[in-house]
């Protein structure tokens, strides 16, 4: 299957609320076309997203995130816990993917190490779902798929505070949370680049990626009311976020 | 009726949180948690669903695993990793 676009719908969201965040992904699925949508964001405040499997009770310090005034929300796709930060957040949502999980990955994940390389790194895709630089995670990715819709949404570090990660994340016990930080920051990179160079090169990446056409919009007004519902309904809910 | 949890490390970590009946070794209720990937997502519900009332033992729930998954995508564990982390809940001291 060719998987080159003609035009990519590109939406450059600003910060939002977790639960926004995720609403508009969702609904971005719902109403997406024959043209894929490359939508780019951040997070404000600095929230705390956890896999669809996950409980936010083992996961999260929900107390300390009350008090810290980070968000909580439950994603619709798996993986682990990440905390939004220092990051550039995407979602890629298209109708024309390859039904291998591991190949449709790969696809998605091949414009974003591009991204990273044109920045002056040296990256590479580490399946499942990782993109690494000598051997340090600086993205991480989780796709889902709905009636013949597939998402892709992940972040790419800008910086890394893994000291504020764990104030906010559950740990087996407190008695390794040094030895725990220590591990995550050999593993773990920031790009220390701004916002706005990664967002530059990553449209760049996947208009080349794809052959595509990149078509700037905005989200429309019924995208957006169909996002404020859907935070009321679902997102912004206990029933979805303390689902397991 | 016994609760137990189980924290097994596979590729992924999977969570079990378990309630039994101890005298015939049953399983009464069950909560999979964990940062694995499993397509469509849906399918875990449906195993937890699929595994109460099942017997706690190794080939009555493998069984049933590998029956409720058989058409999921499974990244992070297979069905003898899930199965040993169910039956460490009830090794459990």
């Amino acid at each position: 299957m060719n998987f080159n676009f003609s035009e990519i719908r590109v939406l450059e969201t600003r910060y939002g609320t977790a639960a926004w965040n995720m609403a508009l992904d969702e609904v971005l699925m719902n109403c997406v076309t024959d043209i894929p949508v490359l939508r780019l964001y951040g997070w404000k405040p600095i929230a705390v997203s956890i896999g669809y499997f996950q409980s936010i009770e083992e996961e999260v310090d929900i107390q300390k995130c009350n008090h810290k005034g980070i968000d909580v929300v439950r994603r619709i796709t798996g993986g682990g816990a990440v905390l939004h930060d220092s990051e550039l957040t995407y979602s890629f949502i298209t109708r024309k993917y390859t039904e291998n999980i591991l190949e449709s990955y790969k696809l998605i994940c091949d414009p974003i190490v591009a991204c990273i390389n044109k920045l002056g790194f040296d990256a590479r895709f580490v399946p499942l779902n990782d993109i690494v630089v000598n051997g340090k995670k600086l993205s991480g990715n989780a796709q889902t798929r709905k009636k013949g819709i597939l998402l892709q949404h992940g972040t790419i570090l800008l910086d890394v505070n893994v000291e504020k990660m764990f104030s906010v994340l559950r740990i087996p016990s407190e008695k390794i949370r040094d030895k725990m930080i220590s591990d995550v920051k050999e593993r773990v990179m920031g790009l220390n680049k701004t916002f706005e160079e990664v967002a530059f090169a990553l449209k760049e990446s996947f208009s080349e990626k794809f052959d595509a056409r990149l078509i700037v919009d905005e989200i429309t007004i019924e995208e957006e009311e169909n996002t404020k519902n859907l935070v009321k309904e679902k997102y912004a809910t206990d029933e979805w976020n303390w689902k397991r | 009726m016994k609760k137990a949890h189980n924290i097994y490390k596979s590729k992924k970590l999977i969570k079990i949180s378990l309630e039994y009946d101890e005298f015939n070794n049953i399983i009464h209720s069950i909560k999979i948690t964990g940062d694995f990937f499993l397509y469509p997502e849906e399918s875990l519900d449906r195993l937890e669903v699929s595994l109460i009332g099942t017997k706690l033992e190794k080939d009555s729930i493998k069984q049933n695993i590998e029956n409720c998954l058989s058409d999921s995508e499974i990244f992070g564990f297979d069905s003898d990793s899930i199965t040993e982390a169910i039956l460490g809940c009830s090794r459990e001291v």
